[in-house]
């Protein structure tokens, strides 16, 4: 018999959403606004132990199947680990997020922009996917959620850079000021419910407290699954389940991204090289009953992710 | 001519005459070869009423355009029949060195009709045709056969396909086998016992010329290419047993004479397993890149080549868990010419009747479920047709009819023919597959099972809109069997008519249009559903076992689920009217002139084209 891999938790990777190619990296970057003061937690956010990793870490890393492009906005003299992303430092510090959007927007490659913040752990990926899709006519794309607007989990277009530095000249701090200046499309909480019922996008951690509880609610809604290999994957991989677990609102892009960092041999064979689909000779099965291999396929806690041969010819 | 000899070979055992006939363009045309020209010269010869063990019975042995082109996968001939299993069509294919070699005699089909007074064998070159004496022969397996025939020509590059035992036997489920693979299904090598017909014996050096050999090239080159790559991963790196495991995981892997889909043994029985405790080593067909074949041995030392169909039949379908029995066993088989599919399945139908005390001769001789003294007892007495294998060598359906009502509810066979290893309750499209296709129960004619695993449908729901897509699939499934192209190859296909068109117009010279190329699939499909019709079928005949229609699955993740009697009828109904057929599934007149077949006044047709008369010896 095989043996079964122990279980171990594992850091989150990725997931993705309704796109229009699946399976492909989104020609858009992603900005993570990280120089903030902190003075509320008592120490760097971005340091943040989360998911047995530094938050930033996490966050760059729960972000990559998706943009081709990130980029890391971080205070003047601000250290950070190491993370596979463009770090830029802002040159006159706590400008507030209209000063954060502007460093990030101008180191941005790309022309679509992703902002969030480094202490909004709870990333959906299918929801940000949905907010990058809706950029097409209009130069932001904001949330609307409890009530207000939510400029830093929103997209711009890079060239609203330019807007951004004239406000800085006069100071004028509050991203929404943008909004009147050009084609702003708000997203209502009924789209946003249809991808994060709770709202869990713009939770925030503030405080040692709200950290707690983000950790806490973290654990809880993780998806604990397996993965079940056959055939070929189970030779090469030479166990025949792997469980994983996988960060709330995981997808079967989430699993494949684990499995993958689980087991590096099934990567170019198995799991394709960029760790977000199977490769052509592969079919997935969830549970047993549900054939696909849609990325986006949501996980609960308790599924089998079943890897077998496409061909069931015999 | 590109792509083809245009010769047909007709050899009439009981005169001991042999005569060339000219294939017209139309026919290869219309029917390519393999199966299609295998069932154009079966409908246009076979007597409508003819016995299956009757002389007049004819045995087709077709080649195809793309065999021998050094295209990957490509080295196979069919076999086609009347089935003295089901009594209808019975078409099968066989592959490797044989394939090339009766190619290369120059004939791209060989009817066999009459029957011998004595056991013979047919010889056969580009310039020779005789038929030789066998009875020193009869009673060897076809692997001893095939080497004192290469021994008697002092030429091992004389190939043979041969029947066993069970086929002299006319066991109604004996195959016809060459280098360790079988024509397996619907008792070709009964038939050819039946002729007193121990082999066929070939020997060619006539190549076949392409039209655009750089175009071929061409194709041979990306197919290869793609046949090495991950499409194909399963079948290079474990072959077909490594379904064992993954279908008892989806319910899907049939237990227990279809008692059940899932199987407590199957991880022991699994293909991972298996190349893990006992592999021998890989083989593949002649001319093949992608070499499926795994030899397994046995702990006794024998060395068997295992596919998933033997796996399952010999092992879950009769309970067995232990992976040395069904070695073994599927050595019996091999050894004796049996199919392992029928085997199983009618071995599975006496465990079950023991079980239940309809058949209290079978209890008492402790015929039951898991016993490996059963199994390996039942196969030498099935092939040898003694004691309760008597009755078990007319396959389960003659069998169940003798023992009574009860019996015939267990017995699994659709047409006559026992069930593959897929449990169509949890496949639904799989289950309109088998209970249409026109050789009985048959998972390849169609490939439906596909459809279920792909995702693009609910397995577990039965709607009407699968006929579409079942008789897309056979149709699929005709043209890659006609021309020939193995099926473990279909994936490495993009666009399959498209680029089959093509590749047949290289080889040809003749332009195909994709869709007169998936008409092909269509004609061939029907004919073959014209000549059951000939043969007396009848609504009925398209259906399933009483188990499946009135038993929900007990155990797996599908358990619970049932397919209904209305369900199927409706499935059906779909199916009759993707194809143009009417409601009882009738082929309508206009069908027949649209795709220009079943003209009964060509019965005669291959009768008068004969070219030259040559004497056989015997
Ligand atoms: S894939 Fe297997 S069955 Fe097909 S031609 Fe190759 S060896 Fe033969």
């Amino acid at each position: 018999m095989f043996p079964t891999m122990n279980d171990v938790l594992l850091p989150s990777s990725s997931c993705l959403s309704p796109l229009p190619r699946r399976g492909e990296k989104q020609n858009a970057s992603a900005i993570i606004l990280a120089g903030g003061k902190s003075s509320r937690m008592g120490r760097p956010k971005a340091l943040l132990p989360f998911d047995g990793e530094p938050l930033i870490v996490h966050l760059v890393r729960r972000l990559s199947p998706l943009f081709a492009d990130i980029v890391v906005v971080a205070a003047p003299d601000q250290e950070l680990p190491a993370v596979p992303a463009t770090v830029v430092h802002d040159t006159v510090a706590y400008q507030g997020p209209v000063g954060g959007l502007y460093y990030g927007l101008q180191a941005a490659r790309t022309e679509r922009c992703f902002v969030t913040a480094c202490d909004a752990p709870f990333l959906n990926l299918p929801l940000i996917a949905y907010l990058l899709e809706q950029i097409t006519d209009c130069d932001v794309v904001v949330p609307f959620w409890q009530e207000r607007l939510q400029p830093l989990h929103a997209v711009y277009r890079r060239w609203v850079v330019a807007l951004l530095q004239e406000q800085l000249v006069r100071q004028e701090l509050r991203p929404v000021a943008l909004y009147t200046k050009v084609r702003t499309r708000e997203v209502s909480p009924e789209e946003i419910r249809r991808f994060d019922p709770e709202g869990l996008s713009f939770r925030t951690m503030n405080t040692p407290e709200e950290y707690a509880a983000a950790l806490a609610l973290w654990r809880a809604r993780r998806v604990v699954c397996t993965v079940e290999l056959f055939g070929v994957a189970r030779l090469k991989a030479k166990v025949a389940s792997v469980p994983l677990t996988l960060p709330p609102g995981a997808t079967l892009r989430d699993a494949f991204a684990a499995l993958a960092e689980q087991i590096p041999d099934l990567v170019g064979s198995v799991v394709t090289a960029d760790r977000q689909g199977l490769t052509a000779g592969y079919a997935c099965n969830v549970n047993g009953t549900l054939f696909t291999c849609d990325p986006t396929t949501p996980l609960h806690s308790g599924d089998s992710v079943l890897i077998l041969s496409n061909d069931a010819g015999g | 001519m590109y792509g083809f000899h245009r010769r047909l070979l007709w050899v009439e055992l009981s005169s001991g005459t042999a005569s060339w006939h000219e294939l017209t363009e139309a026919r290869l045309r219309a029917f390519l070869g393999g199966i299609g020209l295998g069932t154009s010269l079966l409908y246009d010869c076979a007597p409508p009423a003819v016995d299956p063990f009757a002389p007049a019975n004819p045995l087709i042995l077709a080649s195809a355009p793309l065999v021998d082109t050094g295209v990957t996968t490509t080295a196979k001939f069919a076999v086609v029949t009347t089935s003295p299993l089901t009594g209808f069509i019975a078409d099968s294919l066989s592959s490797s060195l044989f394939a090339l070699a009766l190619k290369r005699t120059g004939c791209d089909a060989v009817i066999i009709t009459g029957a011998a007074a004595t056991p013979v064998y047919l010889f056969l070159t580009e310039d020779r045709v005789e038929l030789r004496e066998a009875a020193h022969l009869w009673g060897k397996s076809a692997q001893e056969t095939a080497a004192a025939i290469q021994q008697e020509w002092a030429n091992a590059e004389v190939r043979v396909a041969a029947i066993g035992q069970a086929g002299e036997n006319r066991v109604r489920f004996a195959t016809l086998s060459n280098e360790g693979r079988h024509a397996g299904r619907g008792g070709i090598g009964a038939v050819m016992g039946a002729k007193n017909l121990k082999a066929v014996a070939v020997s060619g050096q006539r190549r076949v010329q392409v039209a655009d050999p750089d175009g071929v090239e061409a194709f041979a080159t990306v197919l290869r290419r793609k046949s090495l790559g991950p499409l194909t991963a399963k079948y290079r790196e474990i072959g077909t047993v490594a379904n064992v495991a993954v279908f008892n995981r989806l319910g899907v892997l049939p237990t227990h004479n279809f008692q059940q889909s899932t199987c407590e043994a199957a991880e022991a029985l699994s293909g991972e397993h298996l190349l893990t405790t006992r592999f021998s080593r890989v083989h593949g067909c002649a001319s093949c890149t992608i070499r499926c074949e795994r030899l397994f041995r046995a702990l006794t030392g024998e060395e068997q080549r295992l596919e998933y169909e033997t796996l399952f039949a010999l092992g879950p379908l009769c309970g067995i868990a232990d992976p040395e029995v069904v070695v073994r066993a599927a050595h019996l088989c091999d050894r004796y010419g049996l199919d392992t599919i029928s085997t199983g399945g009618t071995i599975a139908w006496a465990m079950e009747c023991a079980e239940k005390g309809i058949w209290p001769a079978a209890r008492t001789q402790g015929i039951r479920f898991g016993s490996a003294e059963a199994l390996l007892s039942l196969i030498p007495a099935i092939a040898t047709r003694t004691g309760l294998g008597a009755l078990l060598a007319e396959g389960s359906r003659r069998a169940a009819a003798q023992l009574g009502d009860e019996a015939q509810r267990w017995a699994m066979h659709v047409k006559g023919m026992e069930l593959p290893g897929y449990e169509p309750r949890s496949l639904k499209t799989l289950a309109l597959g088998l209970a249409v296709s026109a050789r009985g129960a048959c998972h390849n004619r169609s490939g439906a099972y596909e459809v279920d695993f792909s995702g693009q449908v609910d397995r577990l729901r039965a709607e009407p809109g699968r006929g579409a897509l079942v008789a897309a699939a056979e149709d699929f499934a005709a043209v890659l069997d006609s021309l020939i192209v193995c099926k473990f190859l279909r994936k490495c296909f993009d666009n399959f008519f498209e680029q089959a068109a093509d590749l047949l117009g290289a080889v040809t010279g003749w332009s195909y249009s994709a869709e007169e190329l998936r008409r092909v699939g269509e004609r061939i499909n029907t004919l073959k559903k014209l000549y059951n019709i000939r043969r007396g079928w009848q609504p009925h005949d398209d259906w399933l076992p009483p188990r499946l229609l009135s038993e929900p699955l007990p155990t797996g993740v599908a358990q619970g689920t049932r397919l209904t009697a209305t369900e199927l009828r409706g499935m059906i109904q779909g199916y009759y009217t993707a194809r143009g057929w009417d409601a009882q599934g009738f082929v309508p007149e206009q069908k027949r002139q649209e795709l220009g077949i079943g003209n009964e006044e060509s019965l005669s047709g291959v009768a008068n084209i004969w070219h030259t008369r040559v004497s056989v010896g015997g």
